[in-house]
């Protein structure tokens, strides 16, 4: 029962992990939490299935393509439902702008695509079912991969630099020349990529399947909220942490109490640290 | 003779009324029968219309190429409802008001029916629909809806004599989805098992998205369970069970929902051989034994429909339910003329009217038409011709 739940959970958590790291992602080069991101991750299932199971592409082709598609999607959100209430942030239009566009990616590939799930490609052979099964193994390798990539990107590169630098403070950054507008545009393409790839790293076990929107959108929200927003070591910790303790809820309190369990876990810890675990709390100046 | 005012208003009214009601029964008997078909051709639930379609639109094209029903065609009115309620009242309420069919074949899922079933009860419109919510037929409420397809009930009853009475199964696990429909058959057939002496061992509402089976079906076999009877119209469930089975290398029969016999399962399970021991609902009619072979009167269609409608990627029963649909308004126009009154009064004295997919029986305080012996199990992974084979345990 111990491998499991940490064989599940692992893989369940890391993809949760990515998914807060689209938002994170997202939300330091705009201040904007969009709710689009468990829509990316639902994408990036759906995509590689088309690409290389319907359309018989090659693997690494129809993940490219998948990622490509991706960033697009995320471009798409920030000129559409990011960048005309940047001036009125206060307001959170935001929540219904990108709420919105997330409905309508969920309708479109509904209709297009289908309602039921799909398989999704194996990449390294038959399904063996146990806890050696790549649909566990797959999620975690790419949720270690794109810490990596994310490390090497903020601290040893000019691009990562600027993009901490507008998440840090975009007047300043914009003060000192910072090209703040295509660093958002570039941080929304970074996140679609990072979406797609849980999708895709996850879809062997959540298949290609149009209900894994909401459900990522949702569970995904958790590991930042927990962790603290704008903080992905915060997300990553969270979302390992979520998926473990859902899996072990299942395993003790049955499905339909796991959900409950999560969220009572979930109150606790806001009212102990109401800036997440990992975030600071807020100060003011005076 | 004087005329007065009064007396010349009521001649003439009494002379134009006998002048344009002469020719009325004429119209009625030239005019085609119109059959009122609420589809939901697209959107996420189409795929039983599509099947349905397929016969009405064959069935439809055999009686008027045999000259129609007493020299009146056919004219199938299809509106496409798309699953949604609203879409339907709207179609329903064109059908009544500005077309004026003579019955409603439809809605094909219990969603749109729910929504149109009083409305086509005020207007008495003769309706028939294959919708399988037990509240949509009612003779005191709705004595105009026929039922074609079984009740959930009718489902219940034949997936507990199955387990009960072929497998032996006494001890069950009973798991559903979260939807409403899930909840609500697992407690009803819960309840039934109860009822006749089954113990239920372990139950469940699992959510459809939930990536790992292995918890419930831990428990269910902690528990002793010697079946595991599914209501889930969720494949992608569906084959999570079947593969968490396989990995925990336990042989349980899965019992249940037509959806677990649905052909997109076959991409998602892990291997074919973990699709088998899948006993989903089925009937008998549409069901092939050991020999491979259909009852008579369904190998003659399958013969018949053979190059002419695709089987392949449908259901035998809907493109079977969907001709049996159109004869039946076909049979009542026939024997009673296409007056509703009529139309109704026919059904009700059908008494086992031979049809494609059953042997329909209806009476004035009983219009579940479709026979509970004829719910049968059929092995979920044996797709032939839109047809499965016979779950073991039944005389073919």
């Amino acid at each position: 029962m111990l491998a499991s739940i940490l064989a599940s959970g692992l893989a369940v958590g890391a993809i949760y992990a990515l998914i807060g790291v689209a938002y994170n992602t997202m939300f330091s080069a705009s201040r904007v939490m969009s709710f689009t991101a468990g829509q990316l991750g639902m994408l990036g299932g759906v995509l590689g299935s088309l690409f290389v199971l319907r359309l018989g592409m090659p693997y690494l082709v129809g993940l490219v393509l998948t990622l490509a598609a991706c960033a697009v999607v995320g471009v798409i959100t920030e000129v559409v439902t990011v960048r005309p209430v940047l001036k009125s942030l206060d307001q959170h239009l935001y929540v219904l702008s990108t709420l919105a566009l997330a409905l309508m990616i969920q309708h479109a590939v509904a209709v297009q695509w289908s309602t039921e799930p799909h398989p999704f490609p194996r990449l390294f052979g038959p399904a063996t079912g146990g806890i050696t099964d790549e649909k566990f193994w797959l999620p975690i390798v790419a949720c270690i991969l794109t810490i990596a990539a994310l490390e090497f990107l903020y601290r040893h590169t000019l691009v990562g630099r600027a993009f901490l630098a507008i998440a840090e403070d975009n007047f300043a950054a914009r003060a000192l020349g910072l090209p703040e507008r295509d660093l958002r545009i570039a941080s929304y393409a970074l996140a679609g990529m990072i979406g797609a790839l849980a999708g895709f790293a996850g879809g062997a076990l959540l298949l290609a399947f149009v209900a894994n929107g909401p459900l990522l959108n949702f569970y995904g929200f958790v590991p930042v909220a927990l962790g603290g927003l704008g903080n992905n070591r915060g997300a990553i910790v969270g979302g390992f942490a979520l998926g473990i303790f859902q899996q072990a809820a299942n395993f003790l309190v049955g499905g339909i109490f796991s959900s409950v369990a999560v969220f009572v876990l979930f109150i606790i810890v806001l009212l102990v640290a109401p800036q997440g675990l990992f975030g600071a709390p807020a100060t003011r100046r005076v | 003779m004087s005329v007065t005012r009064r007396q010349f208003t009521a001649g003439a009214a009494a002379a134009g009324a006998s002048t344009v009601s002469f020719p009325l029964p004429a119209i009625a008997q030239s005019e085609p029968i119109r059959l009122g078909w609420l589809a939901a051709m697209t959107g996420p639930s189409s795929a039983p219309a599509i099947g349905f379609n397929r016969g009405v639109v064959w069935a439809a094209e055999q009686i008027n190429a045999a000259g129609g029903v007493k020299g009146r065609k056919i004219e199938v009115i299809t509106r496409d409802t798309q699953g949604d309620p609203t879409k339907a009242v709207n179609a329903t309420q064109e059908m009544i008001s500005a077309l004026k069919v003579h019955a409603i074949w439809g809605p094909t899922n219990s969603g749109e029916s729910l929504a149109v079933t009083p409305i086509m009860a005020r207007a008495k419109m003769p309706n028939i629909h294959p919708c399988v919510v037990d509240s949509l037929i009612d003779t005191t409420k709705f004595p105009n809806a026929f039922r074609l397809a079984p009740s959930n009930t009718q489902w219940d009853d034949a997936v507990r004599g199955y387990c009960l009475k072929i497998v032996g199964a006494k001890k069950v696990a009973i798991i559903g989805d979260t939807t409403g429909y899930g909840v609500a058959a697992v407690n009803a057939s819960a309840a039934g098992f109860a009822k006749d002496g089954g113990e239920v061992v372990y139950k469940a509402n699992i959510d459809a998205t939930q990536p790992d089976m292995t918890p419930d079906l831990l428990r269910a076999r902690n528990a002793g369970a010697q079946a595991i009877v599914v209501w889930s119209t969720s494949t992608g469930m569906d084959a999570r069970l079947f593969n968490t089975r396989a990995t925990m290398g336990w042989d349980v029969p899965f019992v249940g929902h037509p959806s677990m016999s649905s052909g997109e399962i076959a991409g998602l399970v892990d291997k074919p051989a973990n699709w088998e021991k899948v006993y989903a609902i089925g009937y008998r009619s549409c069901s092939y034994g050991d020999d491979g072979k259909l009852p008579p009167r369904n190998r003659e269609l399958v013969e018949k429909l053979r190059g002419k409608v695709n089987l392949q990627d449908t259901l035998l029963w809907w493109v079977a339910g969907g001709i049996d649909a159109v004869n039946l308004v076909a049979q009542a126009v026939d024997l009673g003329g296409s007056s509703p009154d009529n139309i109704i009064k026919v059904w009700n004295g059908l008494q086992k009217y031979p049809g494609y997919f059953g042997d329909y029986t209806f009476t004035t305080t009983e219009h579940n038409g479709y026979p509970t012996e004829d719910v049968v199990m059929s092995a979920a992974s044996t797709a032939k011709d839109g047809s499965f084979k016979l779950a073991p345990g039944y005389k073919g």
